[in-house]
Formats: structure tokens, C-alpha cells, sequence
């Protein structure tokens, strides 16, 4: 259960096109992840898949069912919204009883399920408080709890994790992920955060203005990046990508290297790209260094080790691996 | 330190002096008015009376023989509570329609809405009076309520869309997640969560219902007259009954006022219609 | 989507309601208007029944046009909501600067403040017009005549009487009058209006951004500076709104001007209406037409100012 398949799926908002035809199968028990910049049409999607925006054109699939004209509640999904969206008049008990409730489940099956959700997610203590009550992750375990509870055949999660700050993030990032192993259940992320999807997705989706950029799981993306966009997309630093004669060598438009890829060193190196130290930001196990003056890219940017020792105004000599340079051509496509 | 110079010992004294004095300059005629209603029809206009007298509860112990009082609250009673129940049905699910489900012209219709609110009264005075009198509802509690509806429904459906509005989206989509209805909504979430906003504007409704004194005086005549139509028709007592006249004015309007002093916050959202918070 | 169809159509009985109350009456007067129609006439008995055969073209307009109680009562009507507005937004201004830092009591100056804006008309203007303004039986009368008699007894006493013989006698003034009776009500309504001014300023004034006050205080500027150039700005977008939504509702006053005109002579245009109907529905109809054209006028300028904040 919880095979979920758009097709030829359309979403126009008046006349604007934020979803032009757009196919994707998303396989029962995968953790997809769909990731792309603010007003990529991410959400938009995942709300047509929902239900809670119709779809313009196009069919959406719930095991193998055509869900389009389904209301929401009808679908057989949770989702878990960006802001939590609990009631904020109903107890902690009251916000994840309320879906079975609508449901018209007994009482003591919805006791023992609230039981079991809230020993999973470590809110046993909090259940008779209201929401208001709460910390940022516990309302977000209790949006969470209140999923769990329907057993629905796939869930979504609506960037869940961005109104919680950083520790918090990475904790409840490690939750989510150990609850899909445990569960088994088909999950769909959305995320700006290309970190989340990284360390979360078994496969990525990169959206673009309503355009699927690329499909494939996360070392797909980062190895062989379909086009400049998910090139500079996909992983942290962004790639660098240069043009003009350093391209030309390769015979691309543009090449792109990780600043994982490059050695930097401060001796003369023979045939290595020259430029001066402008930042460099020590994080303890990396330092980032942003050099400037090198020929077709300003500021590239190097990840080297935590304790290399280099500073402003430093003149510096890069060396990339060869066999990492990735080549578009023209059109941004990878050669 | 500047800041510590600018706060002169005129600010810290003279300032609250003369908010006070405007408050009571303010409240003075209020405060007459119930002075008034204490003193004897004969007292109240003589000029050595004007402070010290000797008060008497006789105007509001004789309010139901000199004026009838109690029929006439009871009418405005009735109709501004009717009025303001028939209100809040039909307005809720219009304001719920508008703030969680717009169409491309759900602004415009809130506009037009409005818009009627600007219509002068008098305007369409004769065709009132003319409609109300051939259906028969001439001086009926049915068409003061109904009247006092529709003049009200705009503010009303406003009022409540500004509350709704600020109920996050999210929940409600949650709620329609998580199966219910289109009812379930209005009555599981939103209502809940409106209360406080649904109970403002119920209160303001109820008050300008009160007031209202241009239908319920052009509509009624003796059945379903308010006490809008009650001081009305004694506007001119010539000095005679200064002080019975008083104290009926003062039950009139004591209730709302203290009313009032309950809703002041909400009375700016729901006369600005929510363009100044 | 289906699932959307039946919350959207939930907006439909208020739409309707509003609808016909709009559109049936307005359109009831916009025929009137056009026709000869009276609720008496012995000669032209015909002209009694609302008909067709009775057009009148624009004649009802040209007759208001002519009277010269039109003219009178758009001046009249003019100068009321004019002078209103000027002195509840002045008032409204003052007193909202004044009671918006904390004092002791400021919670009952408050209340003592709005409560004249809950007082129905009626009240308030049999309030003003008998009990404080009549120049005989009303506050005004029996304080000036209370004053006099103080001025006349002190005339006989030794040392100071010679000073208190110089004093003239004073006369109340008498609001009963055409025009005066106009500033009666510009008083009455201005009192319970201020109020709202005030309660609208100082909602206004808690937003104000206390960091844009302390930078400029450091910048030097004082307290005029301040509140020239930065609670004044802050204050015209309220400043626009009490006008408008204030223009709207005293363009159709109606209970003040009845109370304390009692038939001499002041009238604004919704009173004037109230005239015509008492027989010439022809030429009450043409009246309501040209109010309701005035208020539109006025309205389009609410609505864009209301509009832009709305939605956003």
C-alpha cells in the first residue's frame, strides 16, 4: 500500500502555469524527497497530491486508484504541515484522537493508539496539555502522533522541520528517518534544505519552476548531476562552476568541481589555477575558503581541511581532481 | 541624560491632570443626564437645584406608568437580539466561505458588501415604509429584525472575516486531513477558535442594533417600537418632564454603555473593518 | 473540486439577502424618481398609484434642483459632517497623544472617555437639546441665570459693588434657531464621535515604532519634532479612515436633526427626504437619488483606502 503516480499532472493558478504536465511515480515504502528553491511548485505538489489543491489537468494515482476527484480526507494520507496546524482549543489527547474521532473509531481503539503514539514520541507526560503549552519539537511530535494514528497509506510532511531551530532540526531529522525504517510506510518530504534531503531521501526529487530537473537517489545527484541546476542545487558548498578558457580546455561551456574536489596549496604548483585568500571560515573539522581572482569563477570556493593554515590576502594555487570535473555544455546539460 | 530632561515634572503631573479633566468634561453630560434623573420634574429646572437636591427614585419607580418603559426594552430586546442571532447565522458561514475558500471575486463581493453599508437610509425611506406596509409587517417585530439584519449583516460578515483570517489556514486543512466536513469545520474548528472574535461581534451588532434610530422609528408605531421610537416621541417635554424623561433615557441607554466598556478594542476593528489593528 | 463547491456556495444567503435589500428598494426609488407620485392629490387623483403612465422624465430632479431648500440642505448637510470632522479628528488627535502614556487611572479615563459613543441618538440629542443647551429650562439657561443672580446680588454689596454694576446681564444663547440648532447638532455629534476618533488614534499610536521614537531622540529632535514628523505620519492612514467612515454615517443623520429642529427650518439632505415623503414621492425619490450619488462619492474614497490593507 502506498503507491502514489502523477500523470501528466497540470496546475494553473489563473493563467499562471505553476506545474506545466508533469509525470512522476513515487514506489510503495520510499522516503521521495522533494527538494528545489522557494516557489519551485515543491508544496504546490505536494498539496495537489493531497487534495488540498485541485488538479488543474491530469490524474493522481493512490495505488493504482484515481484519487483526483477524492476529497482530502478520503485519500487515505497524513500530513504534517510546516507550522504544525494543531488545534489549539483541544488537549495534546484531544488533537490526536480527533482524526479517529472523524473517523468514528471506538474509544478504546483510539485509546490505545494514542497510547502507543505517544509512547513512541515521548509525550506520554504532555497529553492532557495544550498545545500552546508546548515546545516547537513537541508540537511537531504531536503533529507527527496525529499522523501516525490514521495508519495512513503514505504521509506527507510540508517542510516540517523549518520553523525549529538548528539542534532541534537535526534531532527531529534523525526521528523522522528512523520512523520510516521502522514503519515502512511511503513518505513524501518537501524541503528547501538540500541537507534534509541528503540525509534523508532514498530518492530525491529537484523541482524547478514547476519542472522535475532531475530524479535519483542522493549519490545520483551528487556524482552526476543531470544539469548546471542541480549541480549547483545538490550539495553544501555549492559546486563551482567556471566558463570560458579553463571550460574550453575540457571542451564544455562550463565545468563544475566540488569545492571538496580541489587541493589548495599555498606553494607554487605547476598548471594549478592562482588566486588570493579573501575569507576563510574555520568550522573546526573543514575550513571554507572563498578565493578570489581565479579566471572564469568569483569567489571559488574550497573545502579544505580544519586546520589549514591560511588567512586574508594569502596567495594560494588550486589543483582540482580530474576526475571529478563535471561538463555542461551550452544548454547547461551535463556532457 | 536627554531622554531623563524631557520628562519635566509638568509631564509627570500635568499630563494625567488634564487627561482627567477631559475625561470628566467627557462624561459630564452622561453624569447630568443621571443627575437629572434623580431630581423632581419641578427641581430639575430650577436654577438652585442645578448640584444639591434632595433625590428621589420616583422617575425610575414610575417609568412603566409615565412611559410604558418595560414594553419598549422588551421590543428592543427582542429585535436586537433576534437581529443579531440571525446575523451571526447567516454571516459565519458567508465569513467562513470568504476567508478560507475565496474566489476570484471574494474581494469584490466583500466590497459590495460594504458598499451597501453606504446606501443613506433615507434614499429608499419611502419604498421601505411601502414594501413593509403592502406585505403586511408594517410595526412587526419581523420586519425591525429583519431590517436591522440586513443593516448590520455587512459589518457583521466583515468583522467575523478579519477574525477568521487570522485563523492559520494550515488548521483547517489539517481538519479536512483529518475527515471532517464541511459542517465539522465550521463547528469543530472554526467556532472554537473564533469564539472570542464571534462573541465581539455578536456584542457590537447587539449595540448598534440598539441604537439604531432611523428604521426602527420610521417602521414601527406602537406594537414593535424600540426605545430608539420611545424618546423619540417625547423630544419635546418643554421643560415639564426634565426629570422622568432623564431617568427613562438613562435606562435606555445605561445597559449598552456598560456594554460598551466591554468591546472598546473590538470596536475599532469592526468600524475600521480590520484597517486599523 | 466538488469538495470545494458547497463552502463557497455557503456565502450565497448573505449575498442574496444584501442583494435584494440593495437592489429592491434602490430600484423602487430610481422609478419613483421618474414618475409623478403623491400620496394626496385632490385634483390629480391618477398621481397617487405608483404608474408608468405618470412619467415624469427628469422632471422630479429639475424640481429639486429648483427648491431652494435643496441648496440649503446640501450646505446644511456640508457644513455638519464638515464641521464635525474637523473637530472630532482635532479633539480626537489631542486626546489620544494625551492619555497614551501610562498614568494613574488612565484605565477609567478611558471609559469615562467612550462611553459618550454608546448613547443612542435619540438619547443624545434629547440629552443636548433639553437638559444642557434649552436657554431657559437647560443647563445653559439655568447657569447663566444662576450667574446673573449672583452678578445682581453682588451689585448691592459695599466695597465691590460698583465693579459688579459695570457687568452687562447675559443671555443665553437660544439653539432653537435655524442655524444655531445646526451647531447644536455639530456639538452633540461631535461629542459622541470624539470618542471613536480617539479610541481609533490610540490604537494607532500602540503601533507606533518606539525605536524610530529613541533614534530620532538621539538624533535631537524634540517633542514637537517628534510628533510633527513622525506621530503625525503615522496618524494619516487612521486620520483617513475616521474621516470616511465618519462622513458616511453623518452624511445620513437623521434622528439629531429631527430632534432638535422640530420644523425650523435646519435640515440636511436625509431630512429633506423625510420632508418630500410626507407627500411628494416623486421628489423624495429624485432627493434620495442625489444623496445617494453624494455617498458614493465619498464612498469610492473609503474603499480604496480600506482596499489596499485588506487582502494582503
Amino acid at each position: 500500500m502506498g503507491q502514489i503516480v502523477l500523470k501528466d499532472v497540470v496546475k494553473k493558478f489563473g493563467d499562471t502555469e505553476v506545474i506545466p504536465p508533469l509525470n512522476l511515480t513515487i514506489e510503495e515504502g520510499e522516503f521521495a524527497v522533494f527538494v528545489g528553491p522557494s516557489g519551485c511548485g515543491k508544496s504546490t505538489l505536494l498539496r495537489l497530491i493531497a487534495g488540498l489543491e485541485d488538479t488543474t489537468e491530469g490524474q493522481v494515482l493512490i495505488d493504482g486508484e484515481d484519487m483526483t476527484e477524492v476529497s482530502p480526507s478520503k485519500r487515505g494520507l497524513a500530513m504534517v504541515f510546516q507550522s504544525y496546524a494543531l488545534y489549539p482549543h483541544m488537549t495534546v489527547r484531544k488533537n490526536i484522537a480527533f482524526p479517529m474521532r472523524m473517523a468514528g473509531m471506538s474509544e478504546d481503539e483510539q485509546n490505545i493508539r494514542i497510547e502507543a503514539a505517544a509512547k513512541s514520541l515521548n509525550l506520554t507526560d504532555y497529553l492532557d496539555r495544550k498545545p500552546g503549552q508546548l515546545s516547537g519539537g513537541q508540537r511537531q511530535r504531536v503533529a507527527i502522533g496525529r499522523a501516525i494514528v490514521r495508519e495512513p497509506s503514505a504521509f506527507l510532511f510540508d517542510e516540517p522541520l523549518s520553523n525549529l531551530d538548528a539542534a532541534l532540526r537535526v534531532g527531529m531529522r534523525l526521528e523522522i528517518s528512523e520512523m520510516h525504517k521502522r514503519l515502512k510506510t511511503t513518505m513524501i518530504y518537501v524541503t528547501h534544505d538540500q541537507v534534509e534531503a541528503m540525509t534523508m531521501a532514498d530518492r530525491i526529487v529537484v523541482l524547478q519552476a514547476g519542472v522535475i530537473e532531475q530524479v535519483g537517489t542522493p549519490l545520483e545527484l551528487y556524482h552526476s548531476p543531470r544539469n548546471k541546476f542541480v549541480a549547483g542545487f545538490i550539495g553544501s558548498p555549492k559546486m563551482n562552476l567556471l566558463e570560458g578558457a579553463e571550460a574550453q580546455k575540457h571542451k564544455a561551456h562550463t565545468i563544475g568541481i566540488r569545492p571538496e574536489h580541489i587541493k589548495v596549496s599555498t606553494k607554487a604548483v605547476k598548471g594549478a589555477w592562482k588566486g588570493t585568500v579573501g575569507v576563510a571560515e574555520h568550522l573546526g573539522s573543514d575550513t571554507f575558503i572563498h578565493i578570489h581572482g581565479v579566471e572564469g569563477c568569483d569567489p571559488m570556493t574550497v573545502r579544505a581541511a580544519g586546520d589549514v593554515a591560511v588567512k586574508h590576502g594569502d596567495k594560494v594555487y588550486l589543483t582540482p581532481e580530474k576526475s571529478q570535473i563535471h561538463k555542461f555544455d551550452e544548454a547547461g546539460l551535463r556532457i | 541624560m536627554a531622554i531623563v530632561a524631557q520628562t519635566s515634572k509638568l509631564g509627570i503631573y500635568g499630563r494625567p491632570a488634564l487627561a482627567w479633566i477631559v475625561a470628566l468634561v467627557f462624561f459630564f453630560p452622561i453624569f447630568w443626564l443621571i443627575l437629572t434623573s434623580f431630581k423632581t420634574d419641578a427641581d430639575a429646572v430650577k436654577p438652585e437645584f442645578l448640584f444639591f437636591f434632595t433625590p428621589t427614585l420616583d422617575n425610575y419607580l414610575n417609568m412603566t406608568e409615565n412611559y410604558d418603559y418595560w414594553r419598549f426594552a422588551t421590543n428592543s430586546v427582542v429585535t436586537s437580539v433576534l437581529a443579531t442571532g440571525v446575523a451571526l447565522f447567516v454571516g459565519i458561514p458567508a465569513a467562513y466561505a470568504m476567508a478560507f475558500n475565496p474566489a476570484r471575486h471574494t474581494k469584490d463581493i466583500l466590497m459590495w458588501m460594504l458598499s451597501t453599508k453606504m446606501l443613506p437610509a433615507a434614499a429608499v425611506l419611502y419604498p421601505m415604509t411601502f414594501l413593509a406596509k403592502s406585505l403586511g409587517i408594517f410595526d412587526t417585530h419581523f420586519a425591525v429584525i429583519l431590517v436591522l439584519t440586513l443593516v448590520n449583516l455587512p459589518i457583521v460578515v466583515w468583522m467575523l472575516f478579519t477574525y477568521f483570517k487570522e485563523i492559520p489556514k494550515d488548521i483547517i486543512e489539517a481538519g479536512q486531513m483529518d475527515g471532517v466536513n464541511t459542517w465539522g469545520e465550521i463547528k469543530e474548528i472554526l467556532i472554537p477558535l473564533a469564539w472570542g472574535g464571534i462573541a465581539s461581534t455578536a456584542l457590537l451588532c447587539f449595540i448598534f442594533c440598539w441604537n439604531e434610530a432611523y428604521w426602527t422609528v420610521r417602521l414601527t408605531t406602537t406594537e414593535a417600537a424600540t426605545l430608539s421610537k420611545l424618546i423619540e416621541g417625547n423630544r419635546a417635554p418643554e421643560g415639564l418632564f426634565f426629570g422622568r424623561l432623564s431617568a427613562v433615557s438613562a435606562a435606555a441607554v445605561g445597559p449598552i454603555v456598560v456594554l460598551g466598556w466591554f468591546c472598546q478594542k473590538q470596536l475599532v476593528q469592526g468600524l475600521t473593518f480590520g484597517a486599523v489593528k | 473540486m466538488s469538495s470545494r463547491r458547497l463552502p463557497r456556495l455557503l456565502q450565497a444567503p448573505a449575498v442574496i439577502l444584501l442583494l435584494f435589500w440593495m437592489l429592491v428598494p434602490l430600484g423602487m426609488t430610481l422609478f419613483f424618481s421618474f414618475i409623478r407620485y403623491v400620496l394626496a392629490s385632490l385634483n390629480r387623483p391618477e398621481w397617487t398609484t405608483p404608474s408608468i403612465d405618470n412619467w415624469r422624465g427628469f422632471g422630479n430632479y429639475a424640481f429639486v434642483l429648483d427648491s431652494k431648500d435643496f441648496l440649503f440642505a446640501i450646505q446644511n448637510s456640508l457644513l455638519i459632517v464638515g464641521g464635525i470632522l474637523f473637530l472630532t479628528v482635532f479633539f480626537g488627535v489631542m486626546i489620544a497623544v494625551l492619555i497614551n502614556k501610562v498614568f494613574p487611572g488612565q484605565g477609567i479615563v478611558r471609559v469615562l472617555l467612550i462611553s459618550p459613543f454608546f448613547i443612542m441618538p435619540a438619547v443624545n440629542a434629547v440629552l443636548w437639546i433639553n437638559m444642557i443647551l434649552d436657554p431657559v429650562l437647560g443647563l445653559n439657561g439655568l447657569a447663566i441665570e444662576g450667574i446673573n443672580s449672583v452678578i445682581a446680588s453682588m451689585r448691592d454689596a459695599p466695597v465691590v459693588g460698583w465693579f459688579f454694576s459695570l457687568w452687562p446681564e447675559f443671555k443665553p444663547i437660544s439653539f432653537r434657531a435655524t442655524q444655531t440648532s445646526a451647531y447644536a447638532v455639530i456639538m452633540m455629534v461631535t461629542w459622541q464621535w470624539t470618542p471613536f476618533a480617539v479610541l481609533i488614534f490610540m490604537t494607532s499610536l500602540q503601533s507606533e515604532d518606539e525605536q524610530q521614537k529613541e533614534a530620532a531622540i538621539l538624533d535631537g529632535a524634540g517633542k514637537w519634532s517628534q510628533f510633527r514628523f513622525l506621530t503625525l505620519p503615522h496618524l494619516a492612514r487612521p486620520m483617513a479612515i475616521v474621516v470616511m467612515i465618519q462622513a458616511i454615517f453623518h452624511l445620513s443623520l437623521y434622528a439629531e436633526i429631527e430632534i432638535v429642529s422640530r420644523g425650523n427650518g435646519n435640515k440636511n439632505l436625509p431630512y429633506l427626504i423625510g420632508e418630500f415623503a410626507n407627500n411628494n414621492i416623486g421628489a423624495a425619490s429624485a432627493t434620495g437619488i442625489f444623496a445617494v450619488i453624494l455617498a458614493n462619492i465619498v464612498a469610492i474614497f473609503l474603499l480604496r483606502a480600506v482596499g489596499k490593507t485588506l487582502m494582503e
